[in-house]
């Protein structure tokens, strides 16, 4: 504890904190917020074309946006221990702050093992194997875990938890209610190209 | 001008339900980062293809990635929405204040303007029909890449900015 709070009162920490320039604290969280947009966003839209999304789109080719995705994650990792350093009593003895670590490495790992299995592996021009998809679903669902303790650790433990709860009620309603609706759509149009073969045969004979 | 802003931007039962529940501030808050990671990660990528990172991608199919930036930018307007409509319950203080003194905020709001105007001239200049014909390896048009560009620009500026919003002016005072 005491060798934390000389972490606060290191110089670094004390000017990141109290400087009244924007160019401290909040710059740095800005450029937190940049690590997360580069990493978890195209980790994500590699993701949702492994899971099946914009089915059209070359998978190798995506490939060339994992060293962004890196630069995102190490902006996060130099800014994050930055941001830790500003309150680290606070952070490091949080549960929910290591429950954000650990969801992080879980992601990252399963991102690795994404892009291993998609891009390093056989058959180069086959679709996604069901490991695969396994993967950028675990990937998806680590991102969401460690965006929701990150935002969380600025509330009481309850709190989280509630918040937690909420997530998952509104991300389970948000999954459900997309997928009917998607296959409602597609239910639709399906119907439509029936009728419309149907009448171009009538028209044909 | 000032009465009207005044009676549309406090949402009372907005502000009741984020009284009644500490979980919904939070909640919203969830919501406009996942938003924000769905806008930057397809919006960003279809930036960067047509910048000509991932060059290997014909330009066409990045387009059907982009209904969850849109599902994410409302994700992210709708829990904005939520900050400005319910901020009375946070901080006590009525938005209007906000608004015509934080100059962050300010900003935020005519960066996402000046996207929508981007995304309307990248349609008006037939610049939209014309990249879809931008095969693997082969570049964007120039004026594709200049728009791409200011996308970028814009939605990373928002993110910085609206970072800084609570370092700004936020009326406390009066």
């Amino acid at each position: 504890m005491e060798f934390l709070a000389l972490i606060e009162q290191s110089s670094l920490a004390v000017w990141l904190r109290e400087s009244p320039t924007v160019f401290a604290y909040a710059t740095v969280l800005a450029v937190h917020t940049f690590g997360l947009a580069l990493v978890v966003g195209l980790s994500t839209a590699v993701a949702l074309r492994a899971l099946g999304f914009a089915p059209g789109m070359a998978l190798l080719p995506l490939g060339s946006l994992f060293p962004l995705m890196w630069v995102g994650f190490w902006l996060n990792a130099f800014t994050g221990v930055l941001l830790v350093t500003i309150d680290a009593r606070l952070f490091l003895t949080m549960p929910t702050f290591y429950l954000k670590l650990l969801a992080i490495a879980l992601a990252i790992t399963s991102l690795r093992w994404l892009q291993t299995e998609v891009f390093e592996g056989r058959a180069p021009n086959g679709g996604v194997s069901a490991k695969g998809k396994r993967l950028a679903g675990a990937t998806l669902l680590f991102w969401l875990v460690a965006i929701t303790a990150g935002r969380v650790t600025a509330y009481d433990a309850y709190i989280g938890w509630e918040t937690a709860a909420a997530v998952l009620v509104l991300g389970t309603l948000l999954l459900v209610g997309g997928h009917v609706g998607a296959r409602m759509l597609r239910g639709s149009t399906r119907l439509e190209r029936r009728t419309m073969s149907a009448s171009r045969a009538a028209a044909d004979m | 001008m000032e009465a009207f802003l005044r009676y549309i931007l406090r949402w009372p039962s907005l502000e009741h339900f984020i009284q009644a529940y500490a979980w919904v501030w939070p909640l919203a808050e969830v919501m406009h980062f996942v938003g924000l990671a769905l806008l930057i990660g397809t919006v960003g990528l279809f930036d960067l293809r047509l910048l000509g990172v991932g060059k290997g991608l014909a330009v066409a199919p990045v387009r059907r990635l982009l209904p969850w930036g849109v599902f994410g930018f409302v994700l992210s307007v709708v829990s904005g929405s939520l900050f400005v409509g319910g901020l009375w319950a946070n901080i006590a203080v009525h938005p209007y204040d906000v608004l015509i003194v934080n100059g962050y905020l300010q900003t935020k709001l005519i960066f996402i303007g000046l996207a929508g105007l981007n995304l309307l001239a990248f349609y008006l200049t037939g610049m939209s029909r014309a990249v879809d014909a931008v095969g693997p390896g082969e570049d964007a048009p120039p004026l594709a890449k200049a728009i791409a560009g200011v996308s970028l620009f814009l939605w990373f500026g928002v993110i910085y900015v609206g970072r800084l919003i609570v370092w700004g002016n936020l009326a406390l005072g009066g």
